[in-house]
């Protein structure tokens, strides 16, 4: 009990003063409150976690201290004075950087010229070219070497989240918070970037890491900030943290929350009970659901972005898809969709050949689609929760229908906000409202309420868990197991290799466009599959890619869909 | 989390109404009220009484039976202008070709008004004039519709090159073939008498046009909000991207948007022919289809906004032109100030879209 004290002491000895105070921050929207009474506090030389379920504040708060929103009570005292940040501009001046999930870097532009935009002085010309000495040693400081010529459209996620993260030092950070860093991060990525960050630490820096992710939480912070619907649950030591004490405080020990959400090793019991159901089932049902043949299809500048991929899923089936973002799973989704027209290739669902079927006949048939791109493919911003929820469904809702009827649409809307918990005020609040967690369960109850319509029915879902916490993560896969066991098929693209070998059946891995693996429950091998993810054993198997397996032991070589043909 | 939901529910309700109208209505009338300043600095600089000046505004609009008539005459062609803008741009499209639909609407009712004979019945001919106005305007904006809903060409480029074409059709028929030569200007000859419109009451002189605009706003109010076709509308509109995905025909949907918003349009020529004028005139539309856009704006693309915009609007205009007349106002200083009043208004819309954007503003949605 004595050994944390004492960290603690030598801590504050360290530094008297700690970087940045928050005290009795509050913030409302509107109607919302999104900060209540916070109190934050930032060590100097700290990697702090700040972490919490969507919705429960976080980015709002970090928002307050770069100058991004103005609080409605409370005070900011950085390294021990007291500060108003009226601006990210102000912010930076005292020191205070963020990246943000989104980053805001010019693609047609080089590093260099990114990372001094904006910074480059007052006249015409100067700056430009004066601090490349400047920043490269910083790089070399912080470790982060980036090859500054290059351009940002040609470089990969975590290279680019390097330059804003040089963009921000280079301006002076010395508090830097980062935004959901690992979204878009494959696992090695995320390994980089946690070095990163302990390299910035030991630098000098201060990093807040806004996180809802356990490992990542546990991972990396010295100390971790747990908020929870606008408040601080707690503030607690990493070292030593458990992970059942940090589910504890995320998701609420007290009242109704707990009641729903089931213990952390119910659900996998649950898991395993369903998974031999379907495999019995599936023994009988050889039908496949929904299969490609040799599905081929272009890009909007006529280069192929889907190679002669065939798949096969069979009633009762989770079928996981792993690629690195950009390597076709989207436009695989989207082909299945209809959105984007396949060149060669048949597409059967149910043994019609929907092929050349249009988007609605699609639906109509069963096929659901929870899009990647959920504010931009998703919903209707201006329009009502109701009205985002049937777009989709609409079709068999209404049939031939001449009326919409709003108050079927409202009612509807008013039992998805029940059954799935969407933190919404009505069933008219404008879906641009929602937080994205919200977003996503509204559009996951919208494929439901399409395969309920159909008479059999595929889910193709993108990423469909991304930036969701692990309470709206646990329900959409118990969502999922649940289709499984009405017999529907599942088609589950997912970055998150973690999630796709928990649920599947089996896992098929895009690169370039090309199913080039396919591994079968339970070998699932992250390795391998990273491995094939990043390209790098394409090469040694030589064969077609279709085919390949990868080389992995649990892979199998041939698809059983394309033999039965 | 249920019951700060309630809460939450509870309190907007309670004050639903004040906040209502906080919301939508005190940023207008304080924008009308701040150009209203302004406009009467501008007539005490020109040496006028600015109260004198207001007082006759709405004393000649609406302060007499007549010209509340010739209000209501001068609203009409606003309003069906609006509402096919405000139509249009629900689907996310801009219909800068009201003047040309107009036009082709007067066209096609002024040449079906000169073959109908004397005794037709009115029961008959007004239908028939009215139904050639509403065509007539379908058919002006179809090359846009077409162009944009299987090629993506671009409307507004679309609309605004067939407003030459209909409007320079409209004068060489007036001039040439239709030509009145008994007049010796440039107007057609007059339609048949039984296809006139009937007038509201004969003290008003105002023709039942506002009637007709008035129940043509409320079907396309229907249609917006309570039938497929509206919802589609919207949809595409909102998101053309998600609308997709969610398998609407989003090329069918601006097709039929844009056929309704030029048919409106184009009844709107017909009126103006059958009500009005009588025969194809030039200069039929002073620009309504510019006025339209700001009105459709004004009245944030609802049906009834464009309504009270489109009054409101014939006003100021009915009001404005009586000021060259009585207070002796250049006419130049009438436009000003009705910009004056159009930009504050324009002003008070944006700030309050902004203040939404802030409240919506958290990092994961977008406008």
């Amino acid at each position: 009990m004595n050994a944390p004290t004492s960290t603690v002491q030598t801590d504050s000895a360290r530094s008297a003063t700690p970087a940045v105070v928050m005290r009795g921050i509050s913030k409302s929207f509107g109607d919302v409150r999104a900060l209540v009474d916070v109190d934050f506090e930032l060590r100097h030389e700290e990697v702090h976690a700040l972490a919490g379920e969507n919705g429960a504040g976080k980015t709002t708060l970090m928002n307050v201290l770069a100058g991004l929103y103005q609080p409605d009570a409370g005070e900011i005292r950085v390294d021990g004075r007291p500060v108003r940040i009226g601006s990210p501009r102000a912010a930076i001046e005292l020191g205070i950087g963020m990246v943000h999930q989104h980053f805001e870097l010019v693609a047609p532009f080089t590093a260099y010229e990114n990372i001094v935009l904006g910074a480059e002085g007052g006249g015409w010309r100067n700056g430009r070219s004066g601090r490349r000495a400047e920043i490269a040693r910083l790089m070399e400081h912080y470790g982060l070497s980036v090859d500054l010529d290059a351009q940002i459209r040609d470089l990969p996620i975590g290279v680019q989240q390097k330059i804003e993260i040089l963009k921000a030092v280079s301006r002076g950070a010395r508090v830097l918070i980062l935004d959901e860093p690992t979204t878009h991060l494959t696992l090695q990525e995320v390994d980089r970037l946690f070095e990163t960050v302990r390299q910035l630490v030991a630098g000098g820096l201060t990093v807040v890491l806004i996180t809802h992710k356990l490992r990542e939480i546990r991972g990396i912070g010295d100390r971790v900030t747990v908020m929870r619907r606008g408040r601080v649950a707690a503030t607690v030591e990493g070292a030593g943290l458990t992970e059942e004490r940090l589910v504890g405080l995320l998701m609420g020990t007290d009242g109704a929350a707990t009641a729903r959400t089931n213990t952390p090793g119910e659900p996998s019991l649950t898991l395993e009970a369903l998974r031999a159901a379907a495999n019995e089932r599936r023994q009988d049902a050889g039908e496949s659901l929904l299969r490609l043949e040799g599905v081929s299809a272009r890009g909007s500048v006529g280069d192929l972005v889907l190679a002669d991929c065939s798949l096969d899923l069979r009633p009762g089936e989770i079928v996981g898809v792993a690629g690195v973002a950009g390597n076709g799973q989207r436009d695989l989704g989207d082909v299945i969709a209809g959105i984007q027209p396949i060149v060669t290739g048949r597409l059967f669902v149910g043994g019609r050949d929907l092929t050349d079927a249009t988007v609605r006949d699609r639906l109509l048939a069963g096929i659901a689609y929870i899009p990647e791109d959920r504010l931009r493919e998703g919903i209707l911003p201006h329009l009502s929760l109701g009205e985002t929820l049937v777009l989709g469904p609409h079709h068999a809702l209404f049939g031939t229908s001449v009326v919409f009827d709003e108050r079927r649409v409202d009612a509807l809307a008013r039992a998805v906000i029940a059954e799935y918990d969407v933190a919404a005020p009505d069933e008219h609040v404008p879906a641009a409202r929602l937080s994205g967690g919200n977003i996503q369960k509204v559009l996951i109850a919208r494929a439901m309420l399409v395969l309920q319509q159909a008479r059999v029915g595929v889910l193709v879902a993108m990423n469909p868990t991304r930036g969701l916490d692990i309470g709206a993560t646990r329900s959409v896969h118990r969502r999922f197991e649940g289709l499984r066991e009405r017999g529907d098929a599942v088609l589950l693209v997912s970055e998150d290799l973690d999630e796709l070998r928990r649920l599947s059946d089996h896992i098929v891995v895009m690169y370039r466009g090309r199913i080039v693996g396919t591994f079968q429950r339970p070998a699932f091998d992250p390795y391998q599959i990273g491995a094939l993810m990043t390209g790098m054993a394409t090469g040694t198997d030589g064969g077609p890619p279709n085919e390949t397996g990868g080389g992995t032991g649990g892979a199998e070589t041939t698809r059983p869909g394309r033999d039965s043909r | 989390m249920s019951a700060q939901a309630d809460a939450a529910t509870a309190r907007a309700r309670g004050s639903a109404v004040g906040r209502f109208v906080f919301r939508e209505t005190l940023p207008y009338l304080a924008a009308v009220l701040g150009a209203l300043v302004v406009a009467g600095l501008l007539l005490i600089l020109i040496g006028a009484d600015p109260l004198a000046a207001l007082g006759t505004i709405f004393s000649a609009s609406l302060g007499s039976l007549g010209g509340l008539g010739q209000t209501l005459n001068r609203a009409t062609p606003l309003i069906l202008g609006a509402l096919a803008v405000a139509f249009a741009a629900r689907a996310g499209l801009l219909n800068v070709g009201v003047d040309g639909q107009i036009y082709l609407g007067a066209i096609c009712a002024t040449g079906v008004g000169l073959l109908l004979t004397r005794d037709t019945p009115a029961l008959v001919a007004v239908p028939l004039v009215l139904a050639a106005g509403f065509v007539g305007g379908a058919l002006a904006v179809l090359p846009a519709a077409a162009l944009r809903a299987y090629w993506g060409v671009n409307e507004i480029f679309v609309t605004v090159m067939l407003n030459f074409i209909f409007q320079y059709l409209a004068e060489y028929l007036a001039t040439g073939p239709w030509n009145d030569p008994r007049s010796g200007e440039a107007i057609s000859r007059p339609i048949s008498f039984a296809a006139q419109l009937p007038i509201l009451s004969s003290g008003l002189g105002a023709h039942v046009g506002i009637l007709i605009a008035l129940v043509i706003g409320a079907i396309l109010a229907w249609i917006l909000r309570r039938t497929l076709l509206g919802y589609s509308i919207r949809a595409v509109g909102d998101n053309s991207t998600a609308a997709r995905v969610g398998g609407m025909a989003v090329g069918r949907v601006m097709l039929v948007a844009l056929v309704v918003s030029g048919a409106v349009a184009g009844l709107a020529g017909g009126i103006e022919i059958s009500g009005y004028y009588q025969r194809l005139i030039l200069g039929l539309s002073p620009g309504f289809g510019y006025m339209a856009i700001l009105l459709a704006v004004l009245g944030r693309h609802r049906p009834l906004g464009v309504v009270l915009a489109g009054v409101a609007f014939a006003v100021l205009l009915v009001g404005s032109d009586s000021l060259q007349r009585s207070v002796r106002l250049p006419q130049s200083a009438v436009l000003v100030f009705q910009a004056l009043i159009l930009l504050a208004v324009l002003l008070a819309t944006s700030l309050r879209a902004n203040r939404r954007l802030t409240v919506a503003g958290t990092p994961g949605s977008t406008p």
